[in-house]
């Protein structure tokens, strides 16, 4: 029997009925609902009604501010929102803990939130409200309508089959692909004729595993293909990336090769880096979408070598404008409002749980990513240099997997029969989306550490992307494996072998140990309370084979699994763009026109305030921070990038920036793109970093590259090796995803604008010699040191990094901003905010507004110091600080720092209040 | 000098801890990391600590409650063990969730462990709030706290944190003098306002105390303020010394003084 306890706040705010009141009345203009009110629910199974009362008392419900019930239903009309069935909730293994804790066991149990509406309102009007107002999500929650009979999942093993393949016809071949495994006519015939070759038919985990490992996610065959470009032959972009990069390469400890790409840092340590979209589940689930995308990426750094720390993390997120017109969505999208709401609470979620300063970051508006847009996630962190790489795993040694149990979460088929899990009164659901479970990643990330630093891991390696299949495969490739997937620890039954190999279920890891380490590793995981296996044994057959039990599910030799995929030939034709310079029709006149333009500019959604989103970040966690992403007296002021000091006894730092121009990209993939790159660096240079000790990290987000898109990232990539030349530095890190295209019906094609984003991490040897945006002085001097031009002048731009860094070294710089989107009178009102001040300037009217990466407003002491420090550089003396908060551009308008400043924290206040 | 030995403890979830272990060895304590699990298996135990420090972090996820999880934990199987070390006289401090499973604990304010006075529910703003505050230090029973303070910035980073308990018990906590930290405002003024109280906490209260003074308990951080580059404008302002120092100093000067 399922015993229901329901939990009422009684003292304070109900926050959550109040806030879906105020949506009733103030969005919906309902006035009829009363009152709202949100109830905690928890369905436990297996217990006494006494049992139930003690938890109910000591753990469900607070004794200051709330009651509860037990099996008790007095509301009129409530709606519940549960999780689905199979979606794991993560507060279950809390609760099952903490009553174990108690002395009770529980056979199950499930959390979830009910809504009682009071006023005059039927129960189905109810319903309507709820799915109105998106308060679920229909891919991973419901309304429950009937009580569940249990809550234990259940299912049969599922069975692996043979699929007949080798006297396939092209065509059917291709149908066969077409619904599950999406190669081309050319794989697959490879496919098939490498088993006509061995004389037998493939299992389906055999051809599920080509196909994951063939992938364009996985295998990159886009940047690893031959291109012709209006006929010519080129090099594949991903050889032209590395050719150039690692000809710079005195800081790199290992670039393109581990899960991160790692640099030099001091005293015997390195630092990693890695961004990653996860675009396509964030659009159908932003909340679970971006969460797991958090979590990947930050496995993605922990994995690198024999095991990092995460230490600052990142989002870049590319939307439609808040308040677009909604009938402008596409069929089977969600409204940008609710997108960008549901992604910031899930970085809030999961980045703050699991520790990882979330610091830096940015948001970009065009109604083009009204239906696939950017979630882009980054990662940095610290490991010593000497566990840097990845040792090779030897004959004999065992690969364990850690952490989170696997379930059908990220398989592509929903085609398995729901008549398996008839037991359960709610179905067995398969999803793409996940909740994360923030805590599961953690305990790992802490398992790992330790059983680093005690010297007992040959590597790690993340179960992302492929699962089982991608993690083990690609670890044992040269040298072979056998794995046992009976052994893995399942969320439920019901799973068929080839489910378990390729799923990928959130916060596991794969930990490959020489097998004398094995038994102390147990002993780290179990106080750190993380479920381990041992999964997988390297053999030295030089093939993948793999067990459920005592059958034998698949055999694959690794050089035909890693080394078979044909290289691709793909056209292209020539970009062409020009950058749209942006001209305004006509320029303000009178002052209030330039006022009135001003405010506008502040209130775009790429320039305002983004400080409501950032106080809900845990941007403090760790206590590294030297530079925070707002300062300045009212700390409202926003800084260019962040600045860490990842190892608290010492003055090393760590600088992140970020860098990116979809619009830009759109009209013009190479001045786009350069300019993106421009941005990132100049942010980093702007807080202090030192370009020659920095390195790039490039993704990029392109529409499905058909030959015109192909050939626009043919040029951007041209870019980035240009930039890389220009800067003599490298990129060491980066990823693909080149599927943002949708295709509607009715022939409804919509691209979303190309973006590359370029990401910026180094080192300097002391964060003291770093600078804050905030004005710091009254009758000091403001400088613009650069050239303003949108096409950057990539002769130039070094030598400006260059001397802006040695000015900040010095000590002489009091403040530094860069010049970006809002041009520089954006930039300078920003500085008057940080410090509470006003600034008066000289400067042509379009000059204002044009924005230009690559050039920087300074302020200094004096014009000597000015006329000093960058003598060898272009630059302008644009005028002076002042101490009340005006912003006087002289000849043209005065404006209101306060007033502007209202106009720049609305829209964000409104939308995150 | 006596050497002064802190348990940093740690649980799924913790993840203020490293910066927790700097501060104390910054002021000259010998911090070790101990995980609850190795007190309930007893590898580990308090006997051998003067100071318990439970540090911030998202213990068991926050599940149901914030600390809850661990509260319980600690009720169920180290009960014995905290109350020694209660007896023995050691000092206990709890920072931000720390806070949160001490009151959970019951330990704070009246140190009553296993019945809960008090609670720190759900910020009034109804979410995650990480900025800076201003925090005057009261003439309270803490022990180890006895100086004259000037108000000091500090750090919060909490969704729960809204100290709340009803009128008598309010009344008790205030003539018992067992607040220690309130959020103030720019004149120095115990304040409701958000976002300087940044939660709505009952009378400002930002940290409180037990009857015997030994028991620590803030929702801010003082120990992401022990170094001047910690503090977002220290370009600007003149710290003469991290104001969440003498929190730690204090503490370790106190057990090498009674030691």
């Amino acid at each position: 029997m399922i015993q229901k306890v329901r939990v009422i706040t009684t003292v304070g705010p109900d926050l959550k009925g109040e806030g879906v009141l105020h949506d009733i009345r103030s969005r919906l203009g309902i006035k009829s609902v009363e009152k709202v009110s949100a109830i905690k629910v928890y369905r436990l199974e297996g217990l006494s009604e006494k049992e139930t009362e003690i938890l109910a008392e000591k753990l469900l419900s607070e004794p200051i501010n709330q009651r509860y019930t037990i099996n008790n239903q007095q509301q009129p009309i409530t709606i519940e929102i549960a999780y689905k069935s199979g979606v794991m909730n993560p507060e279950v293994a809390s609760i099952q803990k903490a009553a174990e804790d108690l002395g009770i066991k529980l056979l199950a149990c499930d959390s979830s939130v009910e809504y009682a509406f009071y006023g005059n309102l039927t129960k189905k009007e109810a319903q309507e409200l709820v799915k109105k107002l998106r308060l679920f999500n229909q891919l991973i929650e419901q309304i429950v309508f009937k009580e569940p009979k249990t809550l234990v999942l259940k299912g049969k093993v599922g069975k692996t089959r043979i699929v007949p393949i080798r006297n396939l016809s092209d065509q059917k071949l291709l149908d066969l692909s077409k619904d599950k495994f999406f190669l081309n006519l050319e794989e697959m015939k490879v496919i098939q004729k490498y088993f006509r070759k061995i004389k037998r038919d493939p299992t389906d985990l055999e051809l599920e595993t080509l196909a994951q490992t063939w992938s364009e996610h996985c295998a990159h065959k886009t940047f690893k293909a031959e291109l012709l470009v209006d006929g010519k032959r080129k090099a594949p972009l991903l050889e032209r990336i590395k050719r150039e990069a690692l000809k710079h390469n005195k800081n790199i400890v290992s670039a393109f090769v581990d899960n991160a790409g790692v640099m030099d840092f001091y005293g015997g340590w390195a630092i990693n880096g890695k961004a990653e979209t996860h675009n396509a589940p964030s659009a159908i689930e932003p909340y679970g979408g971006a969460m797991t995308g958090s979590g990947g990426v930050f496995r993605d750094v922990v994995a690198t070598g024999q095991g990092a720390k995460a230490i600052i993390s990142t989002d870049i997120f590319c939307l439609a404008r808040p308040d677009m017109d909604k009938s402008l969505l596409p069929a089977g999208t969600l409204p940008p409002d609710y997108i960008l709401k549901r992604v910031v609470s899930a970085v809030r979620d999961y980045g703050n749980r699991v520790g990882i300063p979330t610091n830096n970051g940015s948001f970009h508006f065009d109604d083009d990513f009204r239906a696939k847009p950017v979630v882009l996630v980054g990662a940095y962190g610290i490991l010593p240099k000497s566990k840097a790489k990845k040792g090779k795993p030897k004959l004999g040694d065992v690969a364990v997997v850690i952490g989170g149990r696997t379930g059908r979460d990220g398989i592509h088929g929903a085609t398995f029969s729901s008549g398996e899990m008839s037991e359960r009164t709610m179905e067995v659901h398969a999803t793409a989306v996940q909740i994360g479970n923030a805590i599961e990643e953690k305990r790992i990330f802490d398992a790992i550490l330790e059983a680093r630093d005690k010297d007992l891991i040959r590597a790690v390696q993340d179960l992302g992307a492929g699962g089982f299949s991608s993690a083990i495969g690609e670890t044992g490739e040269r040298i072979g494996v056998t794995v046992h997937l009976e052994k893995a620890p399942l969320k439920y039954q019901g799973l068929a072998p080839w489910e378990i190999f390729l799923s990928e279920s959130q916060e596991r890891m794969l930990v490959i140990l020489p097998p004398k380490n094995l038994n102390e590793f147990l002993e780290i995981c179990k106080k750190y309370n993380v479920e381990v296996v041992e999964i997988a044994k390297f053999d030295g057959s030089k093939s993948l084979k793999v067990f459920f039990k005592k059958e034998k599910v698949g055999d694959l030799e690794m050089r035909f699994l890693y080394g078979g995929l044909p290289q691709r030939v793909m056209k292209a034709k020539s970009a062409k763009g020009k950058v749209q310079r942006g001209k305004f029709e006509k320029l303000p006149v009178t002052e209030s026109e330039w006022i009135r333009l001003l405010e506008k500019i502040l209130n775009h959604g790429d320039i305002n305030s983004k400080e409501p989103i950032l106080r809900m970040y845990d941007h403090n966690v760790q206590g590294t921070n030297a530079l925070h992403p707002f300062g300045g007296i009212g700390m409202d002021g926003p800084n260019d990038g962040a600045v860490v000091r990842p190892l608290l006894d010492k003055p090393y730092g760590l600088v992140v920036a970020h860098g990116l121009n979809p619009k830009l990209t759109r009209d013009d993939p190479y001045w786009g793109t350069i300019w993106s790159a421009t941005e990132a660096i100049s942010n980093y240079v702007a807080v202090g970093g030192d370009y020659k000790n920095a390195s790039l990290i490039n993704n990029y987000i392109w529409p499905f590259p058909d030959e015109e898109w192909l050939g626009k990232l043919d040029t951007c990539v041209d870019a980035v090796c240009d930039f890389m030349k220009a800067l003599k530095i490298p990129v060491i890190s980066g990823k693909d995803s080149l599927s943002a295209t949708y295709r509607g019906s009715g022939g409804f094609v919509l691209h979303s604008p190309p973006t590359l984003v370029m990401s910026v991490f180094g080192k300097i040897p002391d964060v003291k010699k770093t600078v804050s945006s905030d004005f710091k002085k009254v009758g000091s001097i403001i400088v613009m040191v650069g050239k303003q031009e949108i096409e950057v002048d990539l002769k130039v731009l070094p030598k400006v990094l260059d001397k802006l860094h040695q000015a900040v070294v010095s000590g002489k710089v009091l403040a530094c901003h860069d010049v970006s989107e809002g041009g520089l009178v954006t930039t300078i009102f920003e500085m008057c905010v940080g410090g509470n001040c006003g600034a008066e300037i000289k400067a042509s009217g379009e000059g204002l507004f044009v924005e230009t990466p690559g050039c920087f407003i300074v302020e200094v002491e004096n014009e000597e110091i000015a006329k000093k420090l960058f003598s060898k550089v272009p630059f302008k003396i644009l005028g002076k600080t002042r101490k009340d908060e005006r912003l006087v551009v002289n000849g043209l308008f005065t404006a209101d720092i306060k007033n502007l400043k209202e106009k720049w924290q609305k829209p964000m206040k409104e939308i995150f209040p | 000098m006596k050497i002064v030995n802190v348990c940093i403890l740690q649980s799924d979830g913790t993840n203020c801890d490293n910066e927790l272990f700097y501060a104390f060895k910054k002021f000259g304590g010998s911090p070790q990391f101990v995980h609850v699990n190795e007190l309930r298996d007893k590898s580990k135990s308090l006997k051998n600590f003067d100071i318990l420090a439970l540090p911030g972090g998202f213990s068991y996820g926050d599940d149901v409650a914030s600390g809850k999880i661990w509260a319980i934990e600690l009720i169920s199987f180290l009960r014995k063990e905290i109350e020694d070390f209660r007896k023995k006289e050691g000092l206990i401090i709890g920072i931000c969730n720390g806070f949160q499973v001490l009151v959970r604990t019951g330990l704070l304010p009246f140190g009553n462990l296993g019945k809960m006075d008090a609670t720190l529910a759900t910020n009034d703003s109804g979410h995650f709030e990480c900025r800076w505050v201003d925090l005057k230090v009261e003439k309270s029973k803490c022990i180890f706290l006895q100086g004259d303070y000037n108000i000091g910035h500090f750090a919060v980073n909490h969704g729960e944190g809204k100290f709340l308990c009803n009128i008598e018990t309010l009344k008790k906590v205030e003539t018992q003098k067992l607040v220690v930290f309130r959020y103030v405002d720019e004149n120095g003024k115990p304040t409701q306002k958000y976002p300087k109280n940044p939660n709505g906490s009952l009378n400002a209260t930002a940290g409180a105390t037990d009857p015997t003074g030994r028991v620590l308990g803030l929702m801010p951080h003082p120990e992401k303020f022990v170094d001047v580059t910690q503090y977002p404008n220290w370009r600007r302002e003149k710290i003469a010394k991290p104001h969440g120092s003498f929190i730690f100093e204090n503490m370790i000067k106190f057990v090498r003084k009674t030691k």
